[in-house]
């Protein structure tokens, strides 16, 4: 890759501040309103009149209000937002350790991060290429750049182990964490020194910004997940005091790192499980809605799975630990809303077995003559959420964003399962380059309830053409449409539109 | 490289000149008349058989003719590859013959279960088997004669068929039976491919690798194409085989011949077209306006009198299907233009769009035969709405050179001669034939209006203002239409045809101006199909003059803003009056655009000189508005108090069946399946109740929806077009509460085009590539397509009133002496209108006397009221009880007659 072609070098196309003044009044009338909605719906729903089949009304109703304190959570983040504004430490400038984990990542991802590290201004910079892959191309790289290069003999701990092994080797009383791909702009350290400079903050956190996004369908709807949450959420998270370390583009106090020993090493998310101690010990966060730093997000469907369930899998091993933490109330809230998100893909599970049962035995969670009902009480409730989901989101989150969502489902459902059966995870690197080909097995679930859902809804269409029938087809064809697309990525391969292909690769080329 | 194949050899070099469109046309046209006029030699043979056989022997000629067919059908698809790239006939010869060979081998092998089992003699079916190796050399060589530009030598090889059929069939026939008749046309067969062989030194002139592996994919494609065409054309012939009973498919085998016709008469068009198409520009419209003029003859030869026709060519025994005739002459006639849009694709490398058109139709075909193929009409149905839809579609693949997204109109309207300009026209020639095609009979409130326009002006509007509920515009029009053009249904539904067509290039230019190029073309192309604009354009009522001043005003409200002329601020004022004189309830959707500009005006980040602008421009407008409508006040205000004072207020109007299917069961008011009902009705249009509830039933599509919306952004021209055409409709939903027949769809109709160019938009800005968004604004306007197919064809559709088909049936049985009563007594201005030389009487002036010796016909209507069901009911048991009975009673849609006499 060369420098010429590297998106992550470019201006950020994306904002993470709020979209303008009246944005918290919208916001917080569309609350508003959505609430009484919401009560409208679910004292409908609630009513015995509406039980159809005992079962799965019972598993309707704790989809459904599972779904309702998610979104509640989720108002109620947003509603609390906090947009700090980049803040510069006035006086001397301070020593800062830069510490960039490496295990197998090429040489030209690393390069262009640590060169700009090298740049940082408003800090004497020391930067660290914390090699875990013992390579000396590596050694070569930090040398060539003018870094530090730090080579541990085991790897005990992966990224957390990495990173306190430097931590026990370097010394300055701030330490950035940056993964590998991510390249910091010179004002990193500008923006954000002065917010650790405040009462008791034990880290700073930025942006995590996919600079790969146009380079296809997958990578653009994986950042389109994350931009809601490093939008509105993070926002939102800052002023509830409760943002939690992504690691990576984070700015850490030294003494908050050593009053609770460091990175945690026996997580899948040593970031998060840090941010708990943090909390726990009475330290506090912040969060600055500046991109900062640009990096690469996963860009084939084996990559994202791969991601998605390491987090999964990491966040509700977490449980526990948010649940027996000493915390304040609301910031255990804010945990437990972060943790429990992953156990949404139940929820989807639920929803598309619904039409499946229906057509195959003719049981349904609510009473037949309920169905126009239903859609009165739920059309405005659904439609109202969606608005403000798109609205909190300023119009990143997208349909294929929702559609990947949907279609990792069985991801939450095996990462809880392992959960609850306690079995160890362990630790993967999500890849920085894609692969160009087909993945199915990558979505191998996804397919097969898709494919379930298509039989059901031929099945539905064979037996018969009664409204309630057809009603069930057409959720099965929701269902069908919305997992359709986010599988499409693993069953097409990457696709990089003509915009996204470098000039140097587009001259290569001709 | 491009799979476009331009080294066909029989094309024109690139500097010659481009030949006259007329000389073009002379060159389609002669060789067409040598296929016909083989075709005439083909159908003299078989006359001259049956003549000369006995019948069981000309039955099995006839048998051995259409397995002779049958095996020259798909190869014919090889025709079009090699007319496409004529090397292909030497490449493949070989496997050709070898796959002839084969398919003769296993004939012959089989001769004796197939003769034993198809009641064919032994001899036939090695004839058969002996013609089997001509079928894809016949069609190769055919093609390839037309790829080298000979294709004079191809009408020789045509011709030399029928020469040799009826020279040595003849003559064989008379030696042999039908077995020696059989030889002569297997015989006949042999001389074509001798004839059609073309000469060495015509070799393609391109070789190399290069051009192969280019007319490969494109060739492959061609042949693909066409075997689909094939199947279009004759699946619903074996469909009627396998899903009818041998009278009915012998009725749909009258139509398949007749249909045939038009058929085989442009089967040499687009054979010609594919080796030019790519090279002269003239080719394509020449060889359009051949096979369309092909076909609209054979449509008119079959349209004059097909009663008469059917009878003398095929018996008196087939007449039930002669009405058939025309309209499945045409669905083969549009085949025939689809075959040459077909091959212009192909031959422009677009053929893998086709592809997937084509196997659409197929496919669509397919399940129409399944649904509707309980009679040669369905049968009949199924072709004439698939090979419709496909020419519809593939004709706006063909003409819709689809510009690149973003790309905003010009103000200047652009010259009808640019691919936009052209495409527009086309789809307004095409929704034009649509509004035209349906033939159903004024209703009800068509008829009322009629007869107020027969008033003199002043009564008219005094009539008006005392009976109705509608301000005087489209009255005013109907008025002088009436006198212009007289009364007839054409001539009454003349000004709503005109403004319903107009709709279609007002949506395009509008969707142009508030979106891009895409979205207006795509809001042409589905105003084009719109069940409910094709619905109103063929009622003499207001509803279509809605649509099209809702369509104007929204889009004059966005350029007055934009741009801010002072022509689009009065052009919106103009829209907005003409329709306030037109629909009282458009006061909503002017009300809605106030609001909007009240937003507009005050939102922040204007400057102050912008603010200016649009305050003087929207407050000089509003003023504007105020003075046109002003006049309407007093007339408006005496119609409200006489309505009032009458006590009728909107529940004295007569509402339309499946206004149930709108409303929740037991509830009077409008509820929230009412609301689906109707934004169904405003996309899909008017279907059978139980279809709506299906439909309805389908709302969870909605979430999709939905979903879909997600990260598109937000543009402030999709909010005003949301809420124009929202709010209405949500007005009219809590006014339904209190009056429930005001929710109806026919009152914020003025939503309608606006959702078309929603849907537009969301079709084409949903994806980039243009390839895709066309695919998905035909899929719509296909889809939309479909259901204004079933909402005119459908009898079930409870907005249909064949009042015309009930009088019209009374009239050929009626006597002097008869007489007709009729209910509700509202009737009377539709009885009026269709009842010329019926003496008639509504029921409320009482039955007809005891001692009234002539029969005695009650029509009723509007049975799904309560108070006329019992009406009509009870009229009935009185006219029994005096000492009438009951001799014939039958349904029309919405009408029923009963028949008594004494």
């Amino acid at each position: 890759m060369t420098s010429e072609a590297d998106p992550r070098l470019l201006s950020p196309a994306w904002s993470a501040s709020p979209p303008g003044r009246r944005h918290r009044t919208r916001l917080r009338f569309g609350i508003a309103v959505c609430l009484p909605l919401a009560l409208f719906y679910f004292a409908w729903l609630l009513d015995p009149a509406r039980i159809g089949n005992p079962l799965l009304y019972g598993i309707l109703i704790a989809a459904e209000l599972f779904n309702l304190l998610q979104a509640l959570g989720f108002w109620w983040t947003c509603a609390g937002e906090r947009a700090r504004p980049p803040l510069a430490l006035i006086g001397e400038h301070p020593d800062v350790d830069v510490l960039v984990p490496v295990y197998n990542e090429p040489v030209d991802v690393v390069e262009p991060t640590i060169a700009a590290a090298r740049r940082m201004d408003g800090a004497r910079v020391h930067v660290w290429l914390l090699d875990d892959g013992a390579r000396d191309e590596m050694r070569m790289l930090a040398k060539r750049q003018g870094a530090g290069y730090l080579r541990r003999k085991g790897r005990t701990g992966a990224k957390a182990g990495n990173i306190n092994h430097a931590l026990r080797r370097t010394s300055s009383p701030i330490v950035v964490v940056l993964d590998c791909d991510h390249v910091p702009q010179r004002r990193f350290l500008r923006a954000t020194l002065g917010h650790l400079a405040g009462p008791r903050i034990a880290f700073v956190q930025t942006p995590q910004c996919y600079a790969n996004a146009d380079s296809g369908e997958l990578a653009a709807a994986a950042w389109s997940q994350q931009a809601l949450f490093f939008g509105a959420i993070a926002r939102g998270k800052d002023g509830h005091g409760a943002m939690f370390c992504c690691g990576t583009n984070v700015v850490f106090a030294r003494e908050a790192l050593e009053d609770v020993g460091g990175f945690p090493e026996g997580s899948l998310t040593e970031d998060f499980e840090l941010s708990v101690r943090l909390h726990e010990r009475g330290w506090r966060s912040a969060y600055v809605p500046e991109v900062l730093a640009q990096g690469l997000g996963p860009e084939d469907m084996a990559s994202y799975v791969s991601q998605q369930h390491r987090w999964a899998r990491g966040c509700l091993g977490a449980l526990g630990l948010v649940l027996r933490a000493r915390l304040p109330l609301r910031v255990r809230v804010q945990y437990l809303l972060s943790c429990s998100y992953f156990l949404t893909g139940w929820t989807v599970l639920a929803y598309m077995a619904f039409p499946v049962i229906r057509i195959l035995t003719g049981a349904q969670p609510l009473a037949a003559p309920a169905a126009d009902q239903f859609l009165l009480h739920f059309a405005p409730y659904f439609g109202l959420a969606l608005s403000m989901v798109a609205m909190m989101g300023s119009g990143a989150y997208t349909f294929r964003a929702f559609a990947l969502q949907s279609a990792s489902f069985w991801i939450h459902v095996h990462a809880s399962l392992l959960a609850l059966l306690r079995r160890p995870g362990t630790f993967k690197v999500t890849p920085k380059r894609g692969a160009d080909g087909r993945q199915p097995r990558a979505a191998l679930p996804a397919l097969a309830a898709a494919a379930v859902l298509l039989a059901i809804a031929v099945a539905g269409l064979v037996r018969g053409h009664d409204p309630s029938t057809l009603n069930n087809v057409a959720f099965a064809c929701v269902h069908l449409t919305v997992l359709s697309f986010g599988v499409a990525p693993a069953l097409r391969g990457r696709r990089r539109p003509a915009a996204a292909i470098a000039p140097a690769e587009r001259r290569a080329a001709a | 490289m491009s799979a476009t194949p331009t080294m066909a050899s029989g094309g024109r070099s690139r500097g010659a000149a481009p030949l006259p469109l007329r000389a073009l046309a002379g060159e389609q046209l002669a060789v067409a008349a040598g296929q016909l006029a083989a075709g005439l030699g083909n159908l003299a043979f078989s006359l001259l058989a049956a003549r000369l056989l006995a019948p069981g022997a000309f039955a099995h000629l006839a048998s051995f003719l259409a397995l002779y067919l049958l095996v020259h059908v798909p190869a014919t698809s090889l025709s079009a590859g090699s007319a496409l790239s004529p090397e292909l006939a030497s490449r493949v010869r070989r496997q050709v013959l070898a796959a002839g060979a084969g398919v003769g081998l296993l004939l012959a092998a089989a001769s004796v279960p197939l003769s034993a089992a198809l009641h064919l003699p032994l001899a036939m079916i090695l004839l058969l088997a002996a013609a089997a190796p001509t079928a894809g050399l016949i069609a190769l060589d055919r093609g390839r004669l037309y790829g080298l530009g000979a294709p004079r030598r191809a009408a020789r090889s045509l011709l030399a068929e029928p020469v040799v059929r009826l020279s040595a069939g003849v003559v064989l026939g008379l030696a042999f039976g039908e077995a020696g008749a059989a030889a002569g046309v297997v015989l006949a067969g042999w001389a074509a491919l001798a004839v059609a062989r073309p000469p060495a030194y015509a070799a393609p002139r391109a070789t190399g690798e290069a051009a192969a592996v280019g007319a490969g994919a494109g060739t492959g494609v061609t042949v693909v194409a066409f075997l689909l065409l094939a199947i279009v054309q004759n699946q619903d012939v074996v469909a009627a085989g396998a899903l009818l009973g041998p009278d009915e498919a012998g009725r749909f085998a009258v139509l398949s011949t007749l249909g045939g016709l038009a058929a085989f008469a442009t089967t040499t068009v687009p054979l010609m077209l594919l080796p030019r198409a790519a090279s002269e520009r003239r080719a394509f419209p020449a060889a359009v306006c051949v096979a369309g003029a092909l076909g609209l003859a054979a449509v008119g030869v079959v349209a004059i009198d097909p009663s008469a026709l059917v009878g003398a060519a095929f018996g008196p025994r087939y007449a039930a299907v002669a009405g058939l005739a025309a309209p499945y002459v045409l669905a083969m006639a549009l085949l025939g233009v689809t075959r040459v849009l077909v091959a212009h694709a192909c031959a422009v490398g677009r053929g893998r769009v086709v592809l997937v058109l084509l196997g659409a139709a197929a496919a669509l075909q397919l399940v129409l035969l399944l649904v509707l193929g309980h009679d040669a009409a369905g049968v009949a149905h199924a072709t004439l709405i698939a090979t419709s839809a496909l020419a519809a579609t593939a004709g706006g693949a063909a003409v819709l050179q689809f510009p690149r997204a973003g790309t905003r109109a010009r103000a200047a309207v652009r010259p009808l001669t640019t691919p936009p300009g052209a495409a527009v026209l086309a789809l307004t020639a095409g929704g034009l034939v649509l509004r035209l095609l349906a033939s159903r009979g004024l209703w009800l409130d068509e008829a009322t209006e009629v007869s107020q326009a027969h008033m003199s002006y002043g009564a008219m509007l005094h009539n008006l203002a005392s009976t109705d509920v509608h301000p005087p515009l489209h009255h005013t029009v109907l008025w002088l239409t009436v006198r212009v053009f007289g009364d007839g249904e054409l001539a009454v539904r003349l000004p709503s045809l005109v403004a319903g067509t107009l709709l279609i290039p007002v949506l395009y230019r509008a969707g142009s101006e508030l979106y891009d190029r895409r979205a207006g073309l795509a809001a042409a192309a589905l105003a084009a199909v719109a069940p409910f604009p094709v619905w109103y354009s063929q009622e003499a009522r207001m509803y279509s003059f809605f649509m099209l001043f809702a369509a104007l005003a929204v889009w004059m409200q966005v350029r007055a803003v934009r741009r801010g002329r002072p022509g689009d601020w009065i052009g919106y004022a103009l829209a907005s009056a003409a329709l306030l004189w037109n629909q009282y309830f458009s006061v909503l959707l002017v009300l809605t655009q106030q609001a909007a500009f009240a937003i507009t005006v005050l939102r922040s980040g204007l400057d102050a000189g912008e603010r200016r602008r649009l305050l003087r421009g929207w407050l000089g407008s509003a003023l504007l508005i105020a003075v046109l409508v002003a006049p309407l006040l007093p007339f408006a205000l005496e119609q409200f108090h006489a309505n009032e004072s009458a006590g009728k207020g909107f529940e004295g109007v007569p509402s339309q069946a499946g206004a149930a299917a709108s409303q929740q069961q037991g509830l009077a008011r409008p509820a929230i399946y009412g609301a689906l009902t109707n934004a169904v009705w405003a996309v899909f249009g008017y279907h059978s109740d139980a279809s709506m509830t299906r439909i309805a039933a389908l709302w969870p599509l909605g979430i999709l929806g939905s979903l879909a919306l997600l990260g598109r952004g937000r543009s402030r021209t999709t909010l005003l077009l949301v809420a124009c055409a929202l709010a209405p409709m949500a007005a009219l939903f809590v006014l339904g509460q209190k009056k429930p027949f005001i929710f109806e769809v026919r009152y914020f109709c003025a939503a309608v085009p606006i959702a078309l160019l929603l849907i537009g938009r969301l079709v084409t800005g949903w994806v980039r590539p243009a390839a895709a968004a066309v695919a998905l604004t035909l899929a719509a306007a296909g889809l939309m397509g479909v259901a204004a197919a079933d909402q005119q064809l459908n009898q079930s559709n409870p907005r249909t009133y064949d009042f015309r088909g009930a009088l019209d049936q009374i009239r050929q049985i009626a006597r002097p002496g008869d007489i007709v009563v009729y209910t509700p007594q509202y009737l009377n201005t539709v009885i009026a209108y269709y009842g010329t030389g019926v003496h008639a009487k509504p029921l409320d002036n009482g039955l007809p006397r005891r001692h009234h010796s002539g029969r005695v016909f009650l029509l009723a209507s509007f049975q799904d009221k309560p108070q006329y069901r019992n009406q009509a009911r009870q009229s009935l048991l009185a006219l029994r009880h005096q000492g009438r009975r009951l001799i014939a009673s039958m349904h029309r849609p919405q009408i029923r007659v009963w028949e008594l006499s004494r």
